[in-house]
């Protein structure tokens, strides 16, 4: 120890060197799509994991990105998932089984989901994570990529809310926090992001209804999903295996209200080792898919989802 | 749109043409003469222009006073040798319709086979796709697929009507398609591009027993807007869809020069993919005797062929809105049979077997009518559709019978 150092510099400088190791190694996962074992970060050293949950570290917290984390995740985060069934209600009306069958003629609908959601939104939620100022043009591509308007109904709800959400809670608590300032790159990052969101949501609201051919800015979800995550913090792939696990998360849901399955089953299916990996495969396959290559892997659940509007009776709106 | 002063340029003059390339301008000769000022081809491809028989619309209103000084539509045939793609082929067609012309475009010898890929032609074939279309998919397969784009050029106030017979992909065969129509930006109301454009696959060849069982296709159609002052481009609508076996994924390092083992690759994808999710998959057995689904079957099924109708346009205002009257009426689904002869305990028939045309229609943005569709067969399918339109009628009379004939 030098003489005109004390501990607690030494504390401050190593929680520094922490954080920016994290960031580097964040950076680093954000470039390629890391092994399944590894991508989440259970430290997979005992010693580390053991040494790290023995004391306290406000730091860690503080200084990753877990608190949004939680927050992005939680079922109550006010978006309206609960509205949707992205299908379901449909597929099961199309697809009328007997009792015994309906809960794995369920798991046959989770996976096409789950497929879906990956092959057409992922490659929003990473493009707009990737490039936060391309926020505009990836809203109108994704636009014109919906082929329904039930689901467009849908995706421009949700998006609309987390707009909501980011401007009249989170933005308050993040775009302008001291954490930000502990790291320059982490700034420069979440600022482009935040920007991006200010000017989106300046030309949401600008755009009238005048347009005749209702070409204006919407606010789908997916990539706003990635500016937001970008904005508080998320790395990657948190912002894609988030995205990705509510929207299991909701069809679930979806389910025990619909009568499919009941609530235990669900957090069983929910927790399975298998949902995650199929969340896992999914993502990866979809890693390095360009915006412009996304496209519907299931074109049934189009004709279920379009065909919502045809049941006689709903308890979703989509 | 309209391109500066087009020589007349002679078709025996194809410095542009590489193997199947082709290009075709629709141009409107004074007075009201349409004439193919381009028409250019290179083998596979084959395109052959009809000398048009179908002369006008027949003077009901005043829509019609007008289309009749609009142009008659030019017919175009679009063929391959051998009429289908074999591996490795590139088609590339490039057409120009200026301001106010008309055309229908056909496919005269049935459905686009898409050959097999053969695995021991690897290598042989050119690595790199040439041309401007670097956003196809960069994998290593490209060499061995098929690949046909088309791109449309449709100016103020003209029409394409494009209702080609469906692609038959074959067992094992891998194919990309991209179709880009362009219109003008700037037009606005009547004076808008029009265009109705089909696009469906089947599961392959019924007869041999295929079902889903190719490696790949992808069929990708987009709408642009384009301002040719300003340059802005936008895009106004992409339909995509991605019929992948994810072979690949799995057997990652292995060669698949080893064809034999498909059909146990393919079990083995689809057994993961079912594993994959509950702890306890007690998946009803899809038909006895059967192998197990494949990816591909689970994510069409029940379905034979699918398609998608894109439709855009004054031409097409009335069409639209048929279509979206006649989804809009069609039965209420679920709803009970409350009479007290009805069976109560009856299970409700399974309404795609009922009905066996599943299809929806919505009004998009752009006063762009999508309408998809899945039907048990291709005869299914095209009598549904074929039924439609001729009832309506617009597209019989404002582009002849000829322009259904694939339907």
């Amino acid at each position: 120890m030098l003489p005109n150092e004390t501990p607690h510099d030494l504390h401050v400088e190593a929680a520094q060197l922490e954080a920016r190791l994290q960031d580097i190694r964040a950076r680093l996962a954000a470039d390629f799509y890391p092994d399944t074992k590894t991508a989440w970060s259970a430290p997979q050293d005992p010693d580390t994991y053991n040494h790290r949950n023995n004391k306290f570290q406000s730091d860690s917290v503080r200084s990753s990105s877990l608190h949004a984390l939680l927050l992005l995740s939680d079922s109550a985060l006010p978006l309206g998932s609960f509205a949707y069934s992205s299908g379901l209600e449909s597929y099961l009306a199309h697809n009328k089984t007997r009792r015994t069958h309906t809960v794995s003629s369920f798991h046959r609908f989770l996976r096409l989901s789950i497929a879906s959601i990956c092959s057409t939104s992922l490659p929003y939620v990473l493009a707009g994570y990737r490039q936060p100022s391309n926020l505009e043009t990836l809203d109108n591509d994704l636009d014109a990529s919906t082929p329904c308007i039930v689901a467009q109904r849908a995706s421009v709800a949700q998006g609309r809310a987390l707009l909501g959400v980011w401007e009249r809670a989170f933005r308050g608590g993040f775009a302008g926090s001291e954490q930000l300032h502990d790291n320059h790159n982490k700034d420069a990052d979440a600022g482009a992001a935040v920007a991006a969101i200010d000017d989106f949501s300046e030309a949401l609201k600008s755009s009238g209804f005048d347009d005749e051919d209702d070409l204006g800015p919407k606010g789908h979800f997916a990539p706003l999903w990635g500016v937001v995550c970008r904005a508080v913090g998320l790395d990657l792939q948190q912002a894609a295996y988030v995205f990705v696990l509510n929207h299991a998360k909701a069809v679930l849901s979806a389910a025990v209200r619909a009568s499919v399955m009941g609530p235990y089953q669900a957090q069983s299916v929910l927790a399975s080792q298998s949902l995650q990996d199929t969340i896992m495969k999914r993502i990866r396959r979809e890693w390095h898919t360009e915006v412009e290559q996304a496209g519907q892997v299931v074109p049934a659940l189009d004709l279920w989802v379009g065909r919502h509007e045809l049941l006689y009776s709903r308890i979703f709106n989509s | 749109m309209r391109q500066p002063a087009m020589p007349i340029i002679s078709p025996f003059e194809s410095s542009i043409a590489k193997p199947g390339q082709g290009t075709v301008v629709l141009s409107l000769l004074p007075p009201a003469n349409p004439t193919l000022t381009t028409l250019t081809y290179k083998y596979p491809l084959k395109l052959v222009p009809r000398a048009p028989g179908f002369v006008g619309s027949n003077g009901h209103g005043p829509a019609s006073e007008e289309s009749k000084s609009l142009c008659r539509p030019v017919h175009l045939y679009l063929l391959t040798y051998g009429g289908g793609l074999l591996p490795g082929d590139h088609i590339e067609v490039s057409i120009t319709l200026e301001p106010k012309t008309r055309m229908v475009v056909t496919t005269p010898q049935g459905s686009t086979k898409i050959f097999k890929t053969d695995p021991n032609n690897r290598g042989n074939m050119p690595n790199v796709i040439k041309g401007h279309r670097k956003q196809m998919p960069a994998n290593e397969h490209l060499s061995d697929m098929s690949q046909q784009s088309l791109d449309v050029r449709i100016g103020r106030q003209a029409a394409l009507c494009y209702l080609p017979d469906p692609s038959v992909p074959f067992q094992h065969s891998r194919y990309a398609q991209i179709q880009t129509f362009t219109v003008d930006a700037t037009a606005k109301g009547d004076q808008r591009s029009s265009l109705c454009v089909l696009d469906w696959v089947t599961q392959g060849r019924t007869s041999r027993g295929e079902d889903w069982n190719f490696r790949s296709w992808r069929g990708r159609n987009e709408v642009w807007a384009t301002d040719e002052k300003t340059g802005k481009t936008r895009l106004l609508l992409r339909d995509s869809v991605i019929l992948d076996d994810e072979d690949e994924d799995l057997n990652s390092d292995e060669d698949e020069d080893e064809e034999d083992d498909d059909e146990e690759e393919e079990g083995t994808a689809t057994d993961l993919g079912r594993d994959s999710h509950s702890p306890r998959v007690d998946t009803p057995p899809p038909q006895a005797g059967l192998a197990p689904m494949n990816i591909l079957q689970e994510r069409t099924r029940p379905h034979g062929v699918l398609g998608t109708l894109i439709l855009s346009g004054p031409v097409y205002d009335d069409l639209g809105s048929f279509l979206m009257h006649q989804f809009n009426s069609q039965p209420r689904i679920g709803s009970r049979n409350w009479s007290a002869t009805a069976p109560a305990s009856a299970l409700e028939p399974s309404l795609s077997a009922k009905n066996n045309v599943t299809w929806t229609a919505a009004r998009v943005r752009a006063g762009f009518v999508l309408v998809k569709f899945g039907a048990k067969d291709f005869e299914t399918a095209k009598h549904w559709l074929g039924g439609l339109l001729r009832e309506e009628g617009t597209v019989v009379r404002e582009f002849g019978e000829e322009a259904l004939f694939s339907l």
